[in-house]
């Protein structure tokens, strides 16, 4: 709902802008950089520190873009907006990355695990 | 070597002329932060394990760096927002690039440790299956084993019971010459004297040879540890006399025992002439039950 009434809100101000002659509301950008979010979201970036400040980071940039989009800075907006993609895909490198080495670990725990039981 | 320090000489000349050069135009524009960090995070990825497990990756990040250095060379100042914007999403995806060539690399090495696992798995299995056909063909064994002398103890059990028999069919044979009592020394059949020998004489009569026959054979098969043969007279003659005939009358049996098969080493004769009577030597009835021949079977 909210998402739909930010969307609302940047489409009316992009046409208001756009009448104006100014640069085009980054909509393309915006989607992209709450897509990528999402992804992270999802690819687990809010259980390990690390990629959770970097998704902080992404949420940070895209509350700035709806900002200047609402103060006509379309293109700055997208330049937050590419930033915050950015960010968003860090995020979720580093919880994949997390992942992987805990997973790895865990391999490692196992076999030695049962070469203890293997030895006794 | 001076065409060597020539060389040097000729570079240096050219480092500092190219020097004066920017000076004298207002100097190199310094980067900003933003690039350095992105230079040196793009340094790190590609040096990384990104550069083999995630090329493609890798690439991308060198196309953002790429772009906010152009976009810094083409004009530092006007450019600065997005100079800094594209030198922090180059940053960004070099740093991205270098973590998902870690998380390749983690996965890789968890590939192969799940690998090493199963192949630990399947040795344990393998092994696990080797000692239980060992415990199986153990068990077999014990299995035939114990069989094998339940089979063999039966076999004993029934020899032992057959010998039992046989000597108790022996000696009840000669319960009318004989009597037998189990005593602490062992099993004692004692013989009466008149019943095997005629009197003065130490040769056996026929009829004593074949029952002392059948307690050869009961003993063999019994199975003995020792056997004393000992001869007793009356108190009538003299001691002399009867020491010498109670010691041939218990060799007389004993020849005819060993004569029947049993070991000879395992049995003794022995003469005690008059010294252990059984009873009075007053009456013909007390001295006829002292003349005896005694068989002491121990097992």
């Amino acid at each position: 709902m909210i998402r739909q009434t930010t969307f609302a809100i940047v489409t009316m101000l992009g046409a208001v802008q756009m009448a104006c002659g100014g640069a085009a509301v980054p909509h393309q950008e915006l989607s992209t950089a709450q897509a990528s979010v999402r992804a992270a979201e999802v690819g687990g970036a809010t259980q390990h520190p690390q990629a959770e400040l970097s998704l902080k980071h992404a949420n940070d940039k895209i509350a700035e873009a709806q900002a200047l989009i609402a103060d006509g800075e379309n293109e700055l907006a997208a330049l937050r907006l590419r930033e915050a993609e950015s960010d968003a895909e860090l995020a979720l490198a580093l919880a994949l990355k997390e992942q992987a080495k805990k997973d790895a670990e865990m391999a490692l725990k196992r076999i030695k695990l049962m070469m203890g039981e293997t030895r006794s | 070597m001076s065409t060597f320090h020539s060389q040097r000489a000729s570079r240096l000349a050219l480092v500092l002329g190219t020097l004066a050069t920017v000076t004298a135009c207002g100097g190199a524009a310094v980067p900003p932060p933003e690039l350095v960090a992105a230079r040196s995070a793009y340094e790190e990825a590609s040096t990384g394990p990104a550069a083999e497990l995630a090329p493609a990756r890798l690439d991308t990040a060198k196309q953002a760096l790429g772009a906010a250095e152009n976009a810094w060379k083409e004009d530092p100042k006007a450019k600065e927002p997005e100079t800094l914007s594209l030198a922090y999403i180059a940053e960004r995806r070099a740093l991205t690039t270098s973590a998902i060539g870690e998380a390749a690399q983690a996965r890789a090495s968890r590939i192969k440790l799940d690998e090493e696992y199963m192949e630990l798995e399947r040795k344990r299995a393998t092994m696990t299956q080797e000692e239980l056909e060992r415990v199986r063909a153990r068990l077999a064994i014990e299995s035939q084993k114990s069989a094998q002398t339940e089979a063999e103890l039966a076999k004993e059990r029934a020899a032992r019971a057959d010998a039992e028999k046989r000597l108790s069919a022996a000696v009840a044979s000669l319960a009318e010459m004989a009597s037998v009592k189990e005593e602490a020394r062992g099993m004692v059949i004692t013989l009466n004297g008149s019943v095997l020998f005629t009197t003065g004489k130490y040769q056996l009569l026929p009829i004593a040879k074949q029952k002392l026959d059948e307690v050869a054979k009961a003993l063999q098969a019994q199975g003995f540890k020792k056997i004393v043969i000992e001869g007793h007279t009356d108190s009538r003659g003299s001691v002399q006399d009867n020491e010498e005939l109670s010691q041939r009358r218990a060799q007389a049996v004993k020849d005819h025992l060993v004569s029947q098969g049993l070991e000879s080493p395992k049995i003794q004769a022995i003469g005690l002439a008059a010294t252990r009577p059984l009873d009075t030597n007053d009456t013909p009835e007390g001295r006829a039950n002292n003349r005896r021949v005694e068989l002491i079977v121990t097992n």
